[in-house]
């Protein structure tokens, strides 16, 4: 593969000065360096995808450029000019508009209201909101000015997020992980939106991703990030799957086996499926049945029932924001049911009651565990044993001796590293916190484990930790019901898959029926044939 | 029993002084209200409304004492309220001290400062004489509640829609009230979270710090600065703001509600009904806890209210 | 953990220094009030001190005062580990001592000693506990709640002394027809212990082991564990099976115990001439509450801070003679909390500044902070 300043040249030679140039950026938290020395430019006219595992850097050195972090050491040229980014609003004052994975919009508010926030022209209500159509239009963004972001489904916010952005006529545009959100069609959409402001209107566009099909795909030119440092730079058309893999990594991957921590779609569905095992000797150790839970007025789980075997992992598909998350609520006791049941091992379990899914042998990996997994000014120790504290202590005392040793072995057995039993938890790193989580969850000898979103903001070594541990626990005969936006995970770990939209389940397939346009039709809210489910089908 | 107890009522309703006494009640607590319930949009449960009080309570009345000019009086009470705001601000929105913690400090300190400059430099005031509107003011009941009270309670019928306007019509409403709902969307976009907050907070100094200046000039009874006279009205306004739901109108509705009560307690005596002193004082704080916990599931809190907040912390 | 690097020590030596400055501050800040309301600073300081320990026998008053203080600070604490706000200590107390009193003055002999602190405990107990129920079935938030009730526990109190069948002494040459209750019978007060010319009531004793029991329940109990899962990460809380509404109340309800209880040891060990009269909490709810802000939550740091705090009170007793307004009190206090509160938060901002956690620098996903009273 070619030297990362070679593939530039021809284009540099041609093309404009590029829009913004960042030179020898470094930024250091204590003794990590998330940036070493990057270099990169974008240039008007091309779409530009920074690729990377989960922690390589790309977020923080987007970050530098909206000016949400500062760089230790470093310049960023724009327009030929050398300019200091203090916040988000000194970027876009210079042009630079960025469309984040989440984290922006304010619920609360209308569309138009949230496209003006950060804006500082005159305040004109009506204008306004006719600009925000105009631009809507421009760009064949359908969207209702009036509408309440809290309304609206997670591909329509990211719409308005990139109207937000167009609105300000940025020179460049930068979209964190925009994928993720998007049902494929929807993903689709975006790439078409983003090759017309491209050609048409010459804005440069960086496009964060960790995902090797959408960079292949969308891209003209790629950076490739591992561990704070660019490793190569490249026209796209030039490289492959594998040459990409290999830079992302560091070392020689096989697509194959670690397709979903790539985010080579194409890899997982296109494999043949060895065999279609079946459970249906198995007994049935989570039954959810027909639930129902509506928040604010808004249905959110909407006659769910789901079914997992001892042994079997059951993927729940989705796009963000389609009761996942609520889902997810259930099984850790956070919320109760308004309609419907959970029965774990036969018996049913009292929902939103403090602790009795716990009690009654469901393990959970939650989905923010900084939400409801942890507690981060507690040590490490303190959440290895959260529910259980009681089993180091006597009379109602605590024996921290007792506490440690437990704390030290679980460590060592789920090798939580950087840190001992005594450090805090907020102190380690995602990953380290992961593992912490799983160790707790996984020594609780549970009957169920669900897992939300097991591996996001992990690198690909962490993902395939978590992967086969995942796969280790079912084959110790837990039931495993995975819950994940990626749809490359819910491919690669499920024997079943159930597809999730607006709270409902769309549709049950096999894993070996599970192909990307059955899946992306489902996904997008369209049902699929009547279709009997609990998966007796044979093999494909 | 039954017909002297409608009798009472009817005395009660029919007792014009009891409407003057109550809007005037009423407009005190709305300035502060007001302020509050812009600072709450914003994301501060700000307990250092009763300070703000406080001090423009004893500064407009100290100002009184040497100028005897009821607007420079008035304007040095906004002064005062403005201090302590900008202490409570940057104490807990730039130090990110806890903000419970330092409003709690800020009204002990205050009122223990205004009680020892009363020690050394008494105030001594004249309350304002009623303006009454001709015509309007001979309205039966209401008519000099309404149209007949000293001019400083009449800032308040500009001040509510322009803090509605403030809030809902201009760019800086928009940043308030997004701050206070998703301060982290907000610091995405541009928007400096913290100061936003500050500047609300500082409203809410202006505002109340008003307020105290309209309690001693413009309440009837009052002849001077006495520490009992705020007694933790500034937390009734906050009760207010609660009880409306953090609407604007609600918090309206709750002033009116709560100073109705504050003259119900000083007006039975006066109306020939006999009824301990001390449990008729608790009746308007009574009626705000009542209220309140009434209320208060109803609504929708702004989402960040009470919650610091520091970029790169959740 | 690793040893002390030079950065630690830098850090350290930093706070030290802005603790320094900032007390000096507020202390510079106080006599300059003094000074340019034309007051004497320098008799205003001699006389806080003599009030305080130097005059002979003070230090052992010094300390009386200070218990309860200690006692409602506790309090304090234990709610503030469940995550909960509560700022009406000074009801609390109210309603606790008129408890006490109730029971102290119908009764007598040690049992009725005993009788008016359980009384105390379980008036301030319930009195708290109207906010614990308004907060979880109404959800009205407990700041606002605590703080009305205050006023409604003082002005309630008060009506209780204008009935004999209540509190209101009913010996007809009671002093002054004040409201007053009938002045405790010797025999229902806790006992003094005398040591070098000094004498101070046995409850500052079981106030030092209240203090060192609190923490060890909180540090080394499952429940004191539970309840500090809880007050940092609510949802957590409840996955793991902490009933939150019932740990949160019974954290707020102990709390006002708390502060009930030291309106009791108040009344009965004599700090208040054996009365129960309007007025009689005295602020002792607000400043216990200080201490406790002052110590950030730390029982055993408690114990210094109120003593502190105890010297201010019996200090400006002996302000009088200056011409001072007592209220001066109320405003170095306050001011020197402000002061104290200050260079812990300057220092976290600034080593904020220099070091995010690696969890918030190396992923995406924001840290969540607790930031606790």
């Amino acid at each position: 593969m070619s030297h990362p300043d070679d593939a530039l040249q021809g284009a540099d030679a041609t093309a404009s000065a590029p829009a913004v140039r960042l030179s020898s950026i470094t930024k250091r938290y204590g003794p990590v360096t998330a940036c070493a020395d990057v270099d990169l430019e974008l240039i008007a006219g091309e779409i530009h995808g920074v690729l990377g595992e989960n922690g390589a850097g790309k977020s923080t050195l987007m970050k530098i450029l909206i000016g949400l972090v500062q760089p230790d050491d470093g310049t960023i040229t724009i327009a030929g000019s050398d300019t200091v980014i203090h916040d988000p609003q000194t970027a876009a004052d210079l042009g630079v508009g960025m469309v984040h994975q989440h984290l922006s919009l304010v619920e609360s508010l209308t569309v138009w209201e949230n496209v003006l926030l950060g804006d500082h022209r005159r305040f004109d209500r009506r204008a306004a909101r006719d600009q925000v159509a105009a631009t809507a239009e421009h760009y064949g963004l359908d969207i209702d000015p009036d509408a309440h972001v809290s309304d609206l489904s997670a591909g329509l916010r990211q719409r308005v997020e990139l109207i937000k952005c167009l609105r300000r006529d940025p020179r460049i545009l930068i979209l964190d992980e925009p994928t993720s959100v998007l049902t494929p069609a929807e993903s689709e959409q975006l790439f078409a939106t983003l090759r017309d402001v491209v050609a048409r209107e010459q804005r440069a566009v960086a496009l964060v991703s960790h995902k090797l099909a959408e960079v292949l795909h969308a891209t003209d030119t790629v950076t490739i990030m591992r561990q704070g440092r660019v490793v190569e730079q490249a026209r796209t058309v030039g490289t492959t799957a594998s040459s990409l893999a290999r830079a992302m990594v560091g070392r020689d991957v096989s697509l194959r086996t670690s397709a979903a921590a790539l985010g080579a779609t194409d890899e997982l569905t296109n494999a043949p499926v060895a065999v279609t095992r079946s459970f249906d000797d198995r007994p049935e150790v989570l039954r959810i049945d027909s639930a129902c839970l509506v928040r604010g007025g808004v249905t959110v789980l909407h006659d769910l029932s789901i079914r997992v075997r001892a042994g079997e992992i059951v993927g729940v598909a989705g796009v963000e924001g389609n009761g996942q998350r609520e889902l997810g609520d259930v099984m850790s006791s956070l919320v109760t049911l308004d309609d419907g049941t959970v029965t774990v091992g036969g018996t049913a379990v009292r929902t939103g009651r403090a602790g009795a899914m716990a009690r009654a042998g469901v393990a959970v990996i939650p989905e923010d565990r900084h939400d409801s997994g942890c507690v981060l000014t507690m040590s490490v120790a303190d959440n290895l044993l959260l529910d259980r504290i009681d089993s180091v202590a006597r009379g109602g005392l605590i024996s921290r001796a007792e506490q440690r040793r437990v704390a030290t072995d679980l460590m060592r057995e789920f090798d939580v590293q950087g840190a001992g039993p005594d450090s805090l938890f907020g102190s380690l790193s995602g990953g380290n916190q992961q593992r912490v989580v799983l160790a707790r969850e996984m020594s609780s000898s549970p009957k169920v484990l669900v897992a939300a979103q097991p591996t996001r903001g992990l690198d690909v070594g962490a993902i395939e930790y978590m992967s086969s541990r995942l796969r280790a626990a079912a084959e110790s005969g837990i039931a495993v019901l995975l819950i994940s936006t990626e749809l490359e995970e819910i491919l690669d770990l499920s024997d079943r898959i159930v597809v999730l939209s607006r709270g409902r389940v769309m549709g049950e397939l096999l894993r070996s029926e599970a192909t990307s346009e059955r899946l992306g039709l489902l996904l997008g809210g369209i049902a699929a044939e009547p279709n009997p489910t609990g998966g007796s089908h044979g093999s494909s | 029993m039954i017909a002297s107890a409608v009798g009472a009522v009817g005395d009660i309703l029919g007792a014009e002084a009891m409407y003057n006494s109550a809007i005037r009640f009423a407009i005190v607590l709305a300035f502060a209200a007001i302020g509050e319930w812009v600072a709450e949009r914003s994301g501060t449960l700000n307990i250092s409304l009763e300070a703000m009080m406080i001090g423009g309570a004893y500064t407009s009345a100290v100002t009184f004492s040497a100028t005897g000019n009821v607007p420079i009086s008035l304007v040095a009470g906004m002064v005062a309220g403005l201090v302590v705001s900008l202490v409570q601000a940057h104490l807990s929105h730039q130090l990110a001290i806890d903000q419970f913690v330092v409003g709690l400090t800020l009204n002990i300190f205050v009122l223990g400062l205004a009680l020892f400059l009363d020690s050394r430099w008494e105030a001594v005031t004249q309350v304002v004489q009623p303006t009454r509107i001709p015509g309007l003011v001979d309205v039966p009941l209401v008519g000099e509640a309404l149209f007949g009270q000293p001019w400083p309670m009449y800032l308040v019928v500009p001040l509510v829609p322009l803090a509605w306007w403030l809030m809902f019509r201009t760019r800086w409403g928009l940043e308030l009230r997004s701050v206070g709902d998703s301060p982290q969307e907000a610091d995405v976009s541009g928007i400096h979270v913290n100061r936003r907050r500050r500047q609300a907070i500082m409203f809410a100094g202006l505002t109340s710090g008003l307020g105290g200046g309209v309690l001693v000039l413009g309440q009837v009874s009052i002849a001077g600065y006495e520490s009992g006279h705020v007694g933790l009205k500034g937390i009734i306004a906050i009760a207010a703001v609660i009880f409306g739901g953090w609407t604007l109108r609600g918090t309206i509705l709750g002033c009116l509600l709560f100073g109705y009560f504050f003259a119900l307690q000083q007006t039975l005596p006066v109306l020939g009904y006999r009824m301990n002193a001390q449990l008729a004082a608790t009746l308007p704080y009574l009626v705000a806890l009542f209220f309140t916990a009434v209320f208060a599931t109803r609504t929708r809190q702004p989402r960040a209210l009470a919650q610091p907040f520091v970029r790169g912390l959740a | 953990m690793a040893r002390p690097d030079r950065a630690a020590l830098r850090r350290a030596a930093v706070l030290i220094g802005l603790y320094i400055l900032s007390v000096t501050v507020a202390l510079v800040l106080s006599a300059m009030l003094i000074a340019i309301t034309g007051g004497p600073w320098r008799g205003v300081l001699n006389a806080l001190l003599d009030g305080a320990i130097r005059k002979p026998g003070r230090w052992g008053d010094t300390l009386a005062e200070a218990t309860p203080l200690l006692i409602v600070a506790l309090g304090a604490i234990v709610s503030a580990r469940a995550g909960l706000v509560n700022i009406g200590q000074e009801g609390q107390l109210a309603v606790g001592a008129a408890a006490a009193t109730y029971v102290a003055t119908h009764n007598s002999g040690a049992i009725a000693v005993v009788g008016a602190l359980l009384a105390g405990f379980v008036g301030g107990a319930i009195w708290a506990g109207i906010a614990a129920l308004l907060k979880y079935w109404r959800k009205v938030p407990e700041v606002i709640t605590t703080l009305l009730l205050v006023f409604i526990a003082s002005q309630g109190t008060g009506y209780l002394l204008t009935r004999t069948f209540l509190l209101l002494d009913d010996d007809p040459n009671k002093p002054n027809r004040v409201q007053t209750s009938a002045q405790l019978d010797t025999s229902t007060r806790i006992g003094y212990i005398r040591i070098f010319g000094n004498e101070f009531p046995w409850s500052v004793v079981a106030a030092l082991a209240l203090a060192l029991a609190v923490s060890v329940v909180l540090h080394r109990t499952t429940w004191g564990f539970r309840l500090t899962v809880l007050g940092r990460n609510a949802r957590t809380a409840q996955r793991i099976g902490v009933p939150v509404v019932i740990a949160g109340a019974t954290a707020l309800a102990l709390s006002g115990a708390f502060a009930g209880l030291a309106g009791a040891v108040m009344l009965t060990a004599g700090t208040a001439n054996y009365r129960f009269t309007p007025g009689f909490a005295n602020n002792v709810g607000w400043e216990g509450l200080l201490v406790a802000l002052v110590a950030r939550n730390r029982p055993l740091a408690c114990i210094p801070i109120a003593i502190i705090f105890g010297a201010l009170r019996t200090g400006s007793g002996f302000l009088a003679a200056t011409g001072v307004e007592r209220s001066i009190v109320d405003v170095v206090r306050s001011l020197l909390v402000l002061a104290l509160l200050v260079p812990p938060a300057v220092a976290m901002m600034r080593s904020r500044r220099v070091a995010p956690p690696p969890a918030a620098a190396a992923h995406n996903e924001p840290v969540v902070a607790v930031v606790t009273a």
